[in-house]
């Protein structure tokens, strides 16, 4: 924050605010979601909402998008008080939202999708005026400083450019106030910096912007005011500056937190999975990893840093024995696994949390004990002659989702009636109780609060601590260089770097990302210059 | 993961259609006595030609419909119902109204048309009240609407008629264009034909432009592919699904209504009916079109081109088996589909949508 933005902060302190919600307390049927909560957001201004999974701030906002209706309280933009019955109510009167999951159609045009519902006719209606869409976003484009091919496809563009898609999409409707989803879930850390960037362009010219997010680090960085929900309600309205990480993870969780994972050495044994000149090619047949080495050891956590993208996924793929690699070999436990099917890793021992829990991780129409034996449908613990004894899995259902804190507490409940976090809580815990001797986990926290993020580092701790091997993947450098006893840099399929995680800076780590081989750095530690981290 | 053979591409498709197509007329041409010799000159026959057109009327009118409610997400496979249903109305009713009689005024024509037209639109509605209201599973909402339709036909023809097949009621004539109809080929085929005819080429270019210049064809597309952005974008899912649904009922109506009056001049309800699954053929035309309109009723030409060519041959009494060339379509869209892979499904087809849900 720079003294000039302090400045007009203080004078804008009297303008009327763009939002403020007012007492507002949503119940539903045994829940009390929002309990009086109050949000005071001033014009021009970015604006965080902080708090836990469950902490009852997507409900807040759906609030504010007309989504719910508030049980009580008033809503008010622009200092009007305001009710709203449908999306539609909300972005009339200027609230666009932005979306988690985008909404956005994969096979229309740009264009198209930021039009949509509402587009500008010629002809009596009969036509839909293209040429006026182009015209009117290309003005909004100029004006925001966006760069969108609106001819192109949306299935064309990367994660970054469709959130601005989406952005465009709020604003074409006049948006004034932007509110976003977690916006930072599903980008990488250059798109994150982008997507600040975004919010100041927004902001200089008068637009509102709340967000909502769980990571401290954002509200810090991002936001001009913070405020913080638990368990429904509002515990505390702060500015960043005032305030540090501690504190605001203390008022989130409502303890103290461990924000440092906290990993003692260990004595590491034999190697338990080794890989040697592994080559793997994706969907495409573009070779995506290139001849990668690696060995992860007993008692060890071995953790892969990159941008999203860059051949982990493919490498984890044919880590765990979901894609064949066309070269290369990968051995487990002393034996050469490489044309081992899926089901005979799991049998010997390795676990795997999956990159993406919808896609991979859950069967979502299923109910929780159902998903509890994914995996396991054939072990012994299970089954008995070829029948699954369905009261062993509710048990174990019912142990996973105690001791991994799954909310709602219930095993018939279908998966995908979940929050995203709770699925992964779950995934996890089905995952890791397995007893593997090896646990391969992909993103092993995204989504997950910082409550249950301690959890899961600390069990993939404890499994390091039982001597079991760990792989830890993560687009969060704060993740891998906690938990990680070596960590290797991963860029465009090949380590660039395998290092001692306490040995290097997030800067140092943030260009390897962005392909900087070690040897090419003039200054070998400490550059300190933090701006080009992944700038390139 | 299975490695598929690779694909040979639109491309070498069509180039060894063309292959196949040049030596066949390059034989014909040198041995005119030949089977290739009497196939070429049925094929170059205008009387070949205008069979294809008015064979193609329920194809191509069943497949622009089809295309509108799977691209809102809902796969209509009851189309072939809806084509019987509408055939069968549209006889029923010109029957009543000229009471038995087979040379009619064309107006009474037009009564069983439009009601033929209605008929189907009904059906369509309460197919949609099924999948979109009670979220029913559209394949077997679609099977029952083609079986209901399938039994319900010849039974109200018996209680009528006393038989299966309803008696004849004359059929629509000749609409002649002046000046056009002088043309060389284009002017027989297509200035000098029966009304359905004019109506199935007017409304591929309609259906065409309504899927892909207006808003609301715009929604249609979106409905199939994203309902959930659709609906956070202000538009009502179900609305716009209700109304692809009904758009297909209409467009088969006038293909079924069309077809019957048109075409058949009665109704035979007797096995598979009159229609005899060019309702399904219509699927795989749409699949084979990519969901294109014009595409659709250009597919439509093809298969019925195949047809016609068999009937003539069988009048020349060359025997081809009808059931050989009635597996035609549905082994060129599975050629198409594995071999070209152009055809992709609304990724929300067969799924109900609940504007609820999380």
């Amino acid at each position: 924050m720079t003294g000039s933005e302090t400045a007009t902060n203080d004078a804008r302190a009297d303008e009327e605010l763009a939002v403020h919600l007012d007492g507002i307390t949503k119940r539903f049927p045994g829940v009390v979601a929002n309990d009086d909560v109050d949000l005071r957001v001033e014009r021009g201004s970015v604006h965080a909402l902080l708090g836990e999974n469950g902490a009852g701030k997507t409900t807040l906002m759906n609030v504010l998008y007309g989504l719910y209706e508030p049980t009580e309280g008033r809503v008010l933009v622009d200092g009007t008080e305001r009710s709203f019955d449908r999306p539609r109510d909300a972005i009339d009167a200027g609230v666009g939202m932005i979306h988690q999951h985008f909404m956005l159609v994969e096979t229309m045009t740009v264009a198209e999708n930021i039009a949509l519902g509402n587009e500008p006719r010629k002809w009596g209606g009969l036509a839909v005026d293209r040429g006026r869409i182009d015209r009117e976003v290309r003005d909004l484009c100029d004006r925001y400083g966006f760069d969108v091919d609106l001819s192109a496809t949306v299935a064309e563009l990367s994660v970054g450019a469709r959130q601005r898609v989406e952005i465009l999409k709020a604003l074409y409707r006049g948006a004034d106030v932007l509110i976003f989803d977690e916006p930072t879930a599903v980008l990488t850390p250059q798109e994150v910096e982008d997507l600040y960037g975004v919010f100041e362009e927004l902001t200089e010219r008068g637009k509102t912007i709340v967000f909502i997010t769980h990571k401290l680090g954002e509200a810090m960085h991002a936001a001009d005011g913070v405020t913080v929900l638990r368990d429904g309600r509002a515990v505390a309205s702060v500015e960043p500056a005032e305030t540090t990480r501690e504190e605001l993870a203390e008022l989130m969780v409502g303890r103290e937190v461990l924000l440092e994972a906290d990993s003692d050495p260990v004595e590491t044994g034999d190697p338990v999975l080794s890989a040697a000149n592994v080559t793997v090619e994706d969907d495409r047949g573009v070779e995506a990893v290139s001849g990668i080495d690696l060995e992860v050891r007993a008692g060890e956590v071995f953790g892969i840093a990159g941008v999203d993208g860059n051949g982990q996924s493919e490498l984890i793929e044919a880590i765990t024995g979901l894609r064949t690699p066309d070269g290369g070999t990968v051995r487990f436990d002393g034996e050469d696994v490489t044309d081992w099917s899926r089901r005979r890793r799991i049998e010997g021992g390795m676990a795997h949390v999956p990159e993406d829990r919808h896609e991979q991780g859950l069967v979502m129409p299923f109910d929780l004990v159902e998903n509890a034996v994914l995996g396991s449908q054939r072990s012994a613990r299970f089954a008995r002659s070829g029948r699954i004894d369905w009261a062993d899995v509710r048990d174990h259902a019912e142990d996973v989702i105690g001791t991994y804190d799954v909310r709602p507490p219930d095993a018939d409940a279908h998966a995908e009636s979940l929050s995203g976090g709770n699925q992964q809580k779950f995934v996890v815990g089905r995952e890791l109780e397995r007893d593997p001797e090896l646990a391969v986990a992909t993103h092993p926290t995204r989504g997950v609060d910082i409550g249950s993020t301690e959890f899961i580092h600390e069990r993939l701790l404890d499994l390091r601590r039982e001597g079991k091997a760990v792989l830890v993947v993560s687009s969060n450098l704060d993740e891998v260089q906690a938990l990680s006893d070596r960590l290797a840099v991963i860029y465009e399929g090949e380590f660039v770097a395998v290092t001692d995680p306490d040995d290097v800076t997030e800067e140092e780590l943030g260009l390897l990302m962005a392909g900087e081989r070690p040897d090419e750095r003039t200054q070998p530690a400490r550059a300190g210059s933090a701006d080009a981290g992944g700038e390139r | 993961m299975i490695e598929l053979p690779s694909r040979p591409g639109r491309r070498t498709l069509l180039v060894g259609l063309g292959a196949i197509t040049a030596v066949w007329i390059a034989a014909g041409l040198a041995f005119p006595d030949s089977w290739a010799g009497a196939l070429l000159s049925i094929a170059a026959s205008p009387s070949t030609h205008t069979a294809m057109l008015r064979l193609a009327v329920p194809i191509a009118l069943a497949a622009i419909g089809g295309i509108f409610a799977e691209k809102s997400g809902v796969i209509n496979i009851g189309i072939e119902g809806l084509l019987i249903v509408s055939a069968f109305s549209a006889i029923l009713v010109t029957f009543w109204l000229g009471a038995g009689e087979s040379t009619l005024a064309l107006s009474h024509h037009w009564w069983g048309f439009a009601v033929g037209v209605l008929v189907s639109t009904l059906f369509a509605l309460l197919f949609a009240i099924v999948c979109i209201e009670f979220k029913a599973d559209q394949i077997i909402a679609g099977l029952a609407v083609w079986l209901i339709a399938l039994g319900l036909a010849p039974f109200a023809s018996r209680i009528v008629f006393q038989s299966p097949n309803t008696a004849g009621v004359g059929r629509f004539e000749n609409v002649t264009i002046p000046v056009l109809s002088e043309l060389p080929v284009v002017g027989y085929l297509l200035f000098d034909t029966p009304p359905q005819v004019y109506i199935m080429l007017g409304a591929a270019v309609v259906g065409w432009y309504l899927l892909n210049r207006t808003a609301f064809g715009r929604w249609v597309v979106a409905s199939g592919e994203n309902p959930k952005a659709l609906d956070t974008a202000g538009v009502d899912v179900r609305r716009v699904r209700y109304a692809a649904v009904l758009l297909s009922g209409v467009f088969a109506g006038l293909g079924g209504a069309g077809f019957a009056l048109g075409q058949l001049g009665t109704f035979a309800g007797s096995g598979e009916t009159a229609i005899g699954g060019r309702g399904f053929i219509a699927i795989a035309t749409y699949l084979f079109a990519n969901y294109h309109p014009i595409g659709a009723l250009l597919g439509s030409f093809l298969f019925a081109g195949l047809e016609s060519v068999q009937i003539q041959l069988q009048n020349l009494g060359y025997a081809v088996p009808t059931e050989l060339i009635r597996t035609v379509p549905y082994v060129t869209v599975i050629v198409v589909l594995v071999f070209v892979g152009k055809t992709r499904l609304p990724e929300a087809a067969g799924e109900s949508y609940d504007a609820d849900e999380d």
